[in-house]
């Protein structure tokens, strides 16, 4: 009885085992499908132009600090200029984005008023209409007025983020029990407070989240910027790698290019890094009972 | 000083138009709701004075607008109709804030991202206490709960009976004019709610404050109160002590709300016989106290036919009497619950559990009761007689 006992639990064991290698097999080439385009983009941007002309290899190139140098220092794009704007840029919608998506979600799930069912339909609708065919009339407008090359025309358009409030309205009406408003109110607190002392913080989750799709998408974003950037001084990163394309052929070195696109994403991986941690899950456990 | 006073309070829901077509329910009754032209009638009638540093309860089942009468003394509800008085000033239009009342939450609803002690000087905070008070303050009340080695913790570190002694802490620390509890006992298991609903009674000889509690746990509505309003499908039934009013319940509604096993009801007959009330009941015939005789006599009740109330702990076995079957029999410690069918209807009296080897499943057994403990309710308004 013991002796098959023992065989069957054996047996087990080693299905277990089997079962894990195999588990671990799977996420590694996972990992390794996500890491290679990171790798091949580090070991290129450390090939001189030649390097990258002749036969395909993986081995360090060696260059890479005079890429870096050569795309650093490139007169005719100034990527230092480009990255400072991108993050402004980015920085600054990913922030209105949310905090005013957020403020909005806020007012729609705990405020009580007329046509909240229409308000709410309508700011839905605005979410099928694409960037594109509202971006025609907005550059217009820009153009106008006079408004082109102003970098605040990128950012102050995000403050009506659809999709996020949507996001954030859904994530409200998972965590937010209004007693809980309704204890700070009796707390003292005015109804702005509650909000940013109260409401944002249990929200942090949702706010990096959203932070790190906002960023992302207007850090890549070339569509508009490549529309109302007209001025040098004013381009963005996206515009700036495009640029590249139709440069010089006899100038072109494709080192410096990788350089260019590896510089291009890192302000966008320190971000996640730095708000993933943000993104912790039962954040109002313990608030009330469950 | 911290009088509360409501007179004729009403509160209504408005229907939304859609729902109202829909449903074309204007002026009817749907489940214990009353539905007007004007819409969800919650509270109706209600008026109240509640003296300083009185414990209120207001007591009833569920959705007869004991929470919504609560809710608007906080101010977390619009009064439809009526006045609200909290020290002698209307209170109507004052946000809650500026109402010096604090609550205490079914489900705590502390703020998670703060700690104990946080949560507890929030309010001292927007009120821009300097940091000594809020200190001593929180560490007073925090002392007064037990809860000082807690200070440091975020809600989530804590059992649901440490976060509702917080939730307490932070509706004491600023010494409101009335705290305000809306089921704060109802979260917790059995066990801890019978030791809070001991602390809370300790509480309240400590900060010495009026206590508007809301509960529809009966044991907490006669254990704390020093008077219980019982409401049913949005009006008062009855205002009284916990003790009037199971001696002396106003209706039907009360008598059999209040006590538990709950009052045993009978068909009888109320008759005069040489000037004395008697009840006739189930072939058994019984003459009322002398002060319920005065009470009817008072009220120049004429003979009619009655609804019979008695408690369990009131009806007897005795060798004649009405005449009944036990069905079950329920052994609870020190008592032990019989439920017996009278006529077809159940019955339950309590015996105590020492006499006798407890069998007495199917024994046909008689019962009587004294003239003291028979509660006579009129059939047509369901209304006690004595009153």
């Amino acid at each position: 009885m013991t002796i098959a006992n023992s065989s069957r639990s054996r047996k087990a064991k080693a299905q277990l085992f089997i079962l894990r290698v195999l588990a671990y097999l799977f996420i590694g080439i996972l990992v390794a499908m996500c890491l290679f385009f990171f790798v091949m983009l580090l070991l290129m941007s450390s090939k001189s132009n030649s390097q990258l002309q002749g036969a395909f290899s993986l081995k360090w190139g060696g260059h890479f600090l005079e890429n870096l140098h050569n795309a650093w220092n490139d007169a005719s794009t100034n990527i230092p200029r480009g990255m400072v704007n991108s993050f402004i840029v980015a920085m600054s919608s990913a922030l209105i984005t949310t905090y005013f998506s957020a403020l909005t979600a806020y007012g729609i799930h705990v405020y009580e008023f007329r046509f909240k069912r229409a308000i709410f339909t309508f700011i839905m609708a605005i979410m099928m209409i694409p960037a594109q065919v509202s971006a025609v009339g907005f550059i217009q407008l820009a153009y106008k007025f006079g408004l082109t090359n102003k970098l605040w025309l990128l950012i102050l358009p995000g403050m009506a983020a659809p999709v996020v409030f949507f996001y954030m309205k859904q994530y409200l009406e998972s965590v937010l029990p209004l007693e809980m408003v309704e204890a700070a109110r009796i707390d003292g607190s005015s109804e702005f407070r509650i909000f940013n002392e109260v409401v944002l913080p249990i929200m942090k989750p949702a706010v990096a989240v959203q932070m790190i799709f906002s960023f992302v998408s207007s850090w890549n974003n070339y569509f508009m910027p490549s529309l109302l950037l007209t001025k040098p001084e004013k381009r963005t990163v996206p515009i700036m790698i495009a640029m590249l394309r139709s440069a010089d052929y006899s100038k072109f070195d494709m080192g410096k290019v990788f350089m260019f696109i590896l510089l291009a994403i890192l302000p966008v991986m320190l971000v996640y890094a730095v708000l993933s941690k943000s993104i912790i899950k039962g954040v109002t456990s313990g608030s009330v009972k469950g | 000083m911290s009088e509360v006073k409501l007179v004729n309070i009403k509160k209504v829901y408005p229907v939304i138009e859609r729902n109202k077509n829909k449903k074309n329910v204007n002026g009817h009754r749907t489940g214990n709701l009353q539905i007007t032209d004007e819409g969800v009638v919650a509270v109706q009638e209600f008026s109240l004075d509640i003296a300083d540093k009185e414990f209120i309860v207001l007591v009833g089942p569920s959705g007869c607008g004991k929470s919504t009468t609560l809710r608007m003394v906080a101010g977390l509800e619009e009064i439809t109709s009526g006045e609200l008085y909290i020290d002698g000033e209307y209170m109507n239009d004052v946000a809650p804030k500026d109402r010096d009342i604090a609550m205490v939450f079914q489900n705590y609803a502390l703020y998670p991202h703060m700690t104990v002690y946080q949560n507890m000087a929030y309010s001292l905070k927007i009120q821009k206490a300097s940091r000594e008070e809020i200190d001593r303050k929180v560490r007073e009340a925090a002392e007064i709960l037990d809860i000082t080695d807690y200070l440091d913790r975020k809600p989530k570190e804590l059992s649901g009976g440490q976060r509702q002694r917080v939730a307490i802490g932070r509706a004491i620390v600023r010494h409101p004019k009335a705290l305000l509890m809306d089921e704060p006992l109802s979260n917790l298991d059995a066990k801890l709610r019978n030791q809070m609903r001991a602390e809370i009674i300790k509480l309240r000889e400590r900060i010495n404050t009026t206590f508007i509690y809301v509960t529809h746990d009966q044991t907490e509505a006669m254990t704390l109160g020093d008077r219980i309003v019982v409401m049913k499908d949005g009006y008062i039934q009855q205002i009284a002590t916990p003790q009037e009013v199971f001696d002396h319940p106003s209706n039907l509604f009360v008598a059999g709300f209040i006590g538990t096993p709950q009052m045993n009801f009978f068909d009888a007959e109320l008759k005069l016989r040489d000037g004395d009330y008697w009840v006739d009941v189930e072939g058994a015939s019984v003459r009322l106290a002398d002060e319920k005789q005065e009470r009817l006599k008072a009220n120049h009740v004429e003979e009619q036919a009655v609804t019979l109330g008695v408690r369990p702990e009131h009806l007897l076995l005795a060798d004649k009497g009405i005449a009944g079957k036990v069905t079950v029999s329920e052994l609870m410690g020190s008592s032990r619950h019989l439920h017996l069918t009278v006529h077809g209807k159940d019955v339950i009296i309590i015996v105590p559990s020492t006499g006798g080897s407890g069998n007495y499943i199917g024994s046909e057994v008689a019962l009587s009761f004294d003239g003291s403990n028979a509660h006579v309710f009129s059939k047509a308004t369901e209304k006690n007689l004595e009153y």
